[in-house]
């Protein structure tokens, strides 16, 4: 995978070095323009989910304001940006995680492969089924390992084990231990709890937790992974395993990831979004132009750490 | 060195002064334990420990306490030992020293001069210790007064002041009377808890470090006496229950009644080992010895039935409460009837059950009425402690399971209430320990005479009757009037009725029905501890 998305990441900053070359005159110009400008860019993937014009409010606070983008399927994209700027509500707005909070109101489109996710009739198990997350604090059940990784296929209706199902003699207990297997291997974790999957995950290291919960979310079959700063409450070890799985994990899944380690999106991803303070999305792009030649003056200015 | 605050960063070695110190905090220990077995009548303060009159034994090693305490303090002062003490030995200490010399004052003087001048040498005294406390350097301020209560306690034991015999009339109309039995366990209490406090002090060297230990055998103690309050509860009712327990009790192969194990088919009759009559028989002219038997089911099932009743409906409204609903009005009304349902006295829901119960249940006290008003009375514990419970499992668990695209009720039952079991059952643990001890409801919805024969005991599995026309089944056995522990005990003691010429010792047989009571609820008090336990291991990676 490495070897296509490095062509495409090569391409699209030849692209949007000659655009910048033509159209950027002066440095410090309105943001406004610089949007303009990425709004037209298009990214070589096809684009997995597409935002336009997202708004969301929480009561009478205005958090994201008018956010457009593209997310290109099979690829990393990093959302960075101070605290408070609307990242993590963007990230949940993705697969209507915002709903569950009463006060939320959100306007806009957000379509799942041209299918608009925010209108009647949408079937959320399914939706988030399709659109899995990881949460910032690893949040495995305190239940055996195991039973985490089986617990959303139960839940639906894919696996049948207990009690009944023996009796009923319609167990699926080895499709159980494939999937387990299968997760945990994808989560590159079989290797260190295989002989113990039947031990309570909160047995288990902060970097081991962290790699249950993606192993869990991989085990009703994305298609996209949400990850609200998977690595923030991780030693630098666990991190550096995290984000090696996040590299494995983009060749198969589309990866959203919120991020407050500028070096971490830098090193990660593909395509990288700043949020700045007050909930704009102000400049969207490959990941090498962004840290190397970002458009807008905050941007840069953010980067390289004047200020957020 | 006066005022000195600079310590060495090593101490010297201390051990011989330190043991000192700890033989005092030894005493105080020992004093303490054993003012709360004499307070239970485990100890008589009449008789005498290891050929030593109790008093005489108190009192010597109160003097004990308080005299090495004192030493400790002035050989502090001379330098004799080495310390750390803050010039003033505080406020707190003070006003405690001073309180403590202004009751002792006062209650010699209204023994001596009586009226206005006991008030005035109480004041004098109490002045004079709280001078001696706060104006001396720590070590002196912080042991002498203290020191010197003890001494006097065990003083006035030992010159026999306050004898063995000693009965102080309170002189009140109502012709209260305080004894030594009770006089002398607690002053030694008090007098031991006030030393240990000083004599902490010293072994920690006063100053920073004598405070803070000071402090944490005060602590100590108060939690100390917390389980000593249980044990001294149980060790009164033990003792004086067990005669009544085992009258006519007796042990040996084939003395017991006999009972048949069927197993595969096999039916086998076998003769217990044992026969404890008091808890295998009920009341009956013919008796040799006469019993509680169906007290004891009745109880039994009793608390069975309300939790049953109770526990479904208020974990379900828990779940309502706490996943479902909205914060809003609905809810501060639920909440609100909660309370005040919990608040309500027993009575009223005993008045409930007999006005609106009995009526609609065959027209009489019976079985079912008094589970469905003791189930009434355990709601709204059972209510809010599962929900607290709920309210504590963490939204990271809720959050988890919505990503993974799992509907609410699923979360709930596979989620949320797994790990909110332990909180759940400590609810119905501490409701059950109110409950099975209730006399007002039982008596108004359940008690039929005060005495049940033992061919009346209840019994409601076997009452099961299944009908071929509706409701097709039915239990007669819940219809029946039956009677509970603590109803047979009131009746026991306020009536006095039922006893017939059989029951040698009422007393006895009155002390054994508080035993069985006390047992059957710790017994369920156990089986509660150890589900949740269950459930904790479970929830835990232990």
């Amino acid at each position: 995978m490495s070897d296509t998305s490095q062509t495409r990441q090569t391409s699209e900053i030849g692209e949007s070095a000659e655009t910048a070359a033509t159209t950027t005159t002066t440095i410090g110009e309105s943001d406004e323009r610089v949007r303009e400008e990425w709004r037209d860019h298009e990214f070589a993937g096809r684009a997995k989910l597409s935002v336009e014009d997202l708004n969301v409010y929480y009561g009478d606070d205005h958090a994201l304001k008018d956010v457009s983008i593209d997310i290109p399927e099979r690829s990393v994209t990093a959302l960075i940006g101070p605290s408070g700027c609307g990242k993590s509500t963007f990230l949940r707005s993705l697969n209507r995680m915002n709903d569950r909070v009463s006060s939320a109101r959100i306007e806009g489109s957000v379509r799942l492969d041209d299918e608009e996710i925010y209108q009647e009739g949408v079937n959320l198990v399914e939706l988030r089924k399709r659109v899995g997350m990881v949460f910032q604090s690893p949040n495995p059940f305190p239940k055996s390992i195991r039973d985490n990784i089986s617990y959303g296929p139960r839940k639906h209706g894919d696996l049948e084990t207990g009690l009944l199902a023996n009796l009923l003699g319609r167990s699926d207990e080895d499709e159980r231990d494939q999937l387990v297997e299968r997760c945990l291997r994808d989560a590159a974790l079989w290797g260190e709890v295989n002989d113990r999957l039947d031990d309570n995950a909160l047995g288990l290291s902060g970097g081991q937790q962290q790699r249950l919960c993606i192993a869990r979310c991989l085990s009703v079959d994305p298609e996209v992974i949400l990850m609200d700063e998977p690595a923030s409450a991780l030693d630098p070890i666990a991190t550096a395993k995290i984000e090696d799985l996040i590299d494995d994990l983009s060749e198969e899944y589309t990866v959203v990831i919120v991020t407050h380690n500028m070096q971490q999106a830098a090193r990660i991803s593909d395509q990288t979004a700043v949020f700045l303070t007050g909930g704009e999305l102000v400049e969207y792009d490959g990941t090498d132009k962004i840290f190397e030649d970002p458009e807008s003056q905050r941007v840069e200015e953010y980067i390289s750490g004047k200020f957020g | 060195m006066a005022g000195a605050t600079q310590t060495e960063l090593v101490s010297r070695d201390t051990s011989g002064t330190d043991a000192v110190a700890a033989v005092a905090v030894a005493i105080s220990a020992l004093l303490f334990g054993l003012s709360i077995v004499a307070l239970a009548d485990l100890v008589p303060i009449t008789g005498s420990v290891a050929g030593v009159p109790t008093v005489s034994l108190l009192g010597t090693l109160l003097v004990l306490l308080g005299g090495t305490v004192m030493a400790f303090g002035v050989g502090s002062r001379l330098e004799a030992v080495s310390t750390t003490p803050d010039t003033t030995a505080g406020l707190v200490a003070g006003v405690a020293a001073g309180g403590l010399w202004l009751v002792v004052g006062s209650g010699i003087g209204s023994l001596l001069i009586g009226g206005l001048g006991a008030a005035v040498l109480g004041v004098l005294v109490g002045a004079v210790a709280f001078a001696a406390t706060v104006l001396p350097r720590e070590d002196l301020g912080s042991t002498v007064p203290i020191g010197a209560f003890p001494v006097l306690t065990g003083l006035v034991f030992l010159t026999g002041t306050l004898g063995p015999e000693w009965v102080f009339d309170l002189g009140w109309e109502q012709g209260a009377s305080l004894t030594a039995a009770f006089v002398i366990p607690v002053a030694t209490l008090f007098s031991a808890m006030v030393a240990g406090w000083a004599a902490a002090k010293a072994y920690g060297g006063f100053g920073a470090r004598g405070r803070h230990l000071g402090a944490y055998t005060l602590v100590y103690l108060n939690a100390l006496s917390i389980v000593a309050f249980l044990f001294v509860l149980v060790a009164f009712t033990v003792v004086k229950g067990v005669p009544g327990l085992l009258t006519g009790a007796q042990f040996g192969p084939g003395v017991g009644p006999s009972t048949t194990l069927g197993l595969f088919g096999v039916e086998l009759s076998v003769r217990l080992p044992f026969s404890v009559p008091f808890v295998m028989n009920g009341v009956a002219l013919l008796n040799d010895y006469q019993g509680v038997l169906p007290a004891i089911v009745g109880t039994v099932w009793l608390v069975v039935g309300a939790v049953l009743f109770a526990v479904p409906l208020g974990v379900g409204a828990a779940v309502f409460l706490t996943e479902y609903a909205e914060r809003g009005r609905f809810t501060q009304a639920v909440e609100v009837a909660t309370n005040g349902l919990w608040s309500t006295p027993s009575i009223v829901f005993g008045l409930f059950g007999f006005a609106f119960l009995v009526p609609r249940f065959g027209n009489g006290k019976s079985l079912l009425s008094g589970m469905i008003t003791l189930g009434f009375m355990l709601l709204p514990l059972v209510l809010i402690t599962s929900r607290e419970a709920m309210l504590s499992v963490p939204d990271e668990y809720r959050d988890a399971s919505a990503a993974l695209g799992v509907n609410r009720w699923q979360t709930v039952r596979s989620v949320v209430l797994p790990a909110a079991l332990p909180g759940v059952v400590t609810g119905v643990i501490l409701g059950v320990g109110r409950i099975a001890g209730e006399t007002a409801p039982i008596l108004l919805t359940m008690a039929g005479g005060t005495f049940v024969p033992g061919g009346q005991t209840v019994d409601v599995i076997g009452g099961f009757e299944f009908t071929a026309s509706p409701p097709f089944v039915a239990n007669p056995e819940l219809l029946q009037a039956t009677s509970a522990l603590p109803y047979q005990l009131f009746a026991l003691i306020t009536a006095g009725v039922g006893l017939g010429e059989n029951v040698a010792n009422a007393d006895e047989f009155r002390w054994a029905t508080a035993l069985v009571l006390l047992v059957v609820v710790l017994s369920f008090y156990a089986i509660g501890i150890a589900t949740r336990y269950y459930f904790r291991r479970k929830l835990r990676y232990e």
